[in-house]
């Protein structure tokens, strides 16, 4: 086949595709005004009640820390250590999480192509990334009910050796997860199971658009 | 004000409608899914009417929003609610069915619609007879890059018509 055919075809398509098309002014009317205000109207409230919701466990936490300070026993020291460690993390998620927002808010798809498709890609992947912080906490949560008063020295060993061990997989767990949630590793299988829903796919999506996005750069 | 800008923007579509429907068709073989896929690309045209730079013609600031909306809607897992369920916003005044009948034609939307989402972008612009310029500047690369790239797709689809032809 010629190569000028392809342009003579594909006109020739859409010619009377071209002709017969109409738009549904009253459809478009209606979907810019109405409904597409309350769609946008819904994808922000849902972002905001879990920024509030978020700032509520936040405040709860900060309040807790708080008390156990102004009322300083060193009985609470493994709270508050544990409480301290956990509301950074919970805070630094918050901030880059309302950061991404902000992104994503700004994007506007009146760039070039390759432009908006990469600041796109990207996004998704740093969302991905900072989620595999949120799993640094974990070992705080079996920190912060011990007690000076009462550990080590009022228990058996055999409690000793179970909290040790227990503080110990949660966080070589904690630092293995930390190290191994890479965009890279977004479609192996245990990533895709612990993030089944909430954007894993659309991770291992992105990488894929990016490997293409360079390739096509570059050729 | 409002209502004039609403009546801009419909006038704007009205008169480029074949290029959302043309992209529509290249990224979603799928009725349903092509229609979401207009409503998404109506939807973003809408947001960013306001921010028109009318230093470009308004057919290229359509091709960049309804190009990326159509390459990310493409790779989403999961997409839009759709807004509008039974009706859609393309109609045709004429029997649709009779409207393609060339068999070559047919291969021609196949094959596009085969390509990588990227090279298919650049491909329906070659198509519409867009210069290397302006495919250049909607897509992102050099006027170099663009003239190696149709020529690689203009082989490998004259390739695939030469396998089923033979």
């Amino acid at each position: 086949m010629e190569e000028t055919n392809f342009v003579l075809l594909w006109k020739e398509h859409y010619e009377k595709i071209d002709q017969s098309l109409a738009i549904n002014k009253l459809l478009l009317k209606e979907l810019i005004s109405q409904k597409a205000k309350s769609a946008v109207k819904s994808l922000k409230l849902f972002k905001f009640v879990g920024i509030v919701l978020a700032v509520v466990y936040l405040f709860v936490l900060g309040t807790l820390i708080s008390i156990a300070v102004l009322h300083y026993s060193s009985a609470a020291n493994y709270f508050i250590f544990s409480m301290t460690a956990i509301f950074f993390i919970n805070a630094k998620a918050l901030y880059d999480y309302i950061k991404h927002l902000a992104w994503a808010g700004s994007i506007d798809y009146n760039g070039s192509v390759t432009a908006i498709q990469e600041k796109l890609a990207r996004l998704e992947v740093s969302i991905f990334k900072h989620t595999s912080s949120m799993f640094l906490q974990l070992p705080f949560w079996t920190t912060f009910y011990l007690s000076n008063k009462w550990f080590p020295q009022n228990v058996g060993g055999g409690y000793i050796l179970f909290q040790c061990l227990l503080t110990a997989i949660f966080t070589w767990l904690a630092y293995w997860l930390y190290k191994n949630i890479k965009a890279k590793n977004a479609d192996k299988k245990w990533v895709r199971i612990l993030f089944n829903g909430s954007g894993g796919k659309h991770v291992s999506n992105a990488l894929g658009a990016f490997k293409e996005l360079e390739q096509f750069k570059l050729e | 004000m409002g209502f004039a800008k609403t009546d801009i923007f419909i006038s704007v579509i009205e008169s480029h409608k074949g290029i959302l429907y043309k992209i529509a068709n290249a990224y979603c073989r799928n009725s349903n899914e092509r229609q979401d896929l207009v409503q998404e690309m109506l939807l973003q045209l809408w947001n960013s009417f306001d921010k028109y730079n009318n230093q470009y013609k308004h057919s290229t600031w359509i091709y960049r929003i309804a190009l990326n909306v159509a390459i990310s809607f493409y790779r989403k897992a999961k997409t839009r609610n759709n807004i509008f369920s039974t009706q859609e916003i393309f109609n045709f005044t004429g029997e649709q069915e009779n409207i393609v009948n060339n068999e070559n034609s047919r291969l021609l939307q196949r094959f596009i619609s085969e390509l990588k989402p990227l090279d298919k972008a650049m491909m329906l612009l070659y198509l519409e007879e867009k210069s290397h310029k302006e495919i250049a500047e909607i897509i992102g690369i050099t006027e170099t890059n663009v003239a190696t790239k149709i020529s690689r797709v203009k082989t490998l689809l004259k390739n695939k018509f030469s396998q089923i032809t033979t």
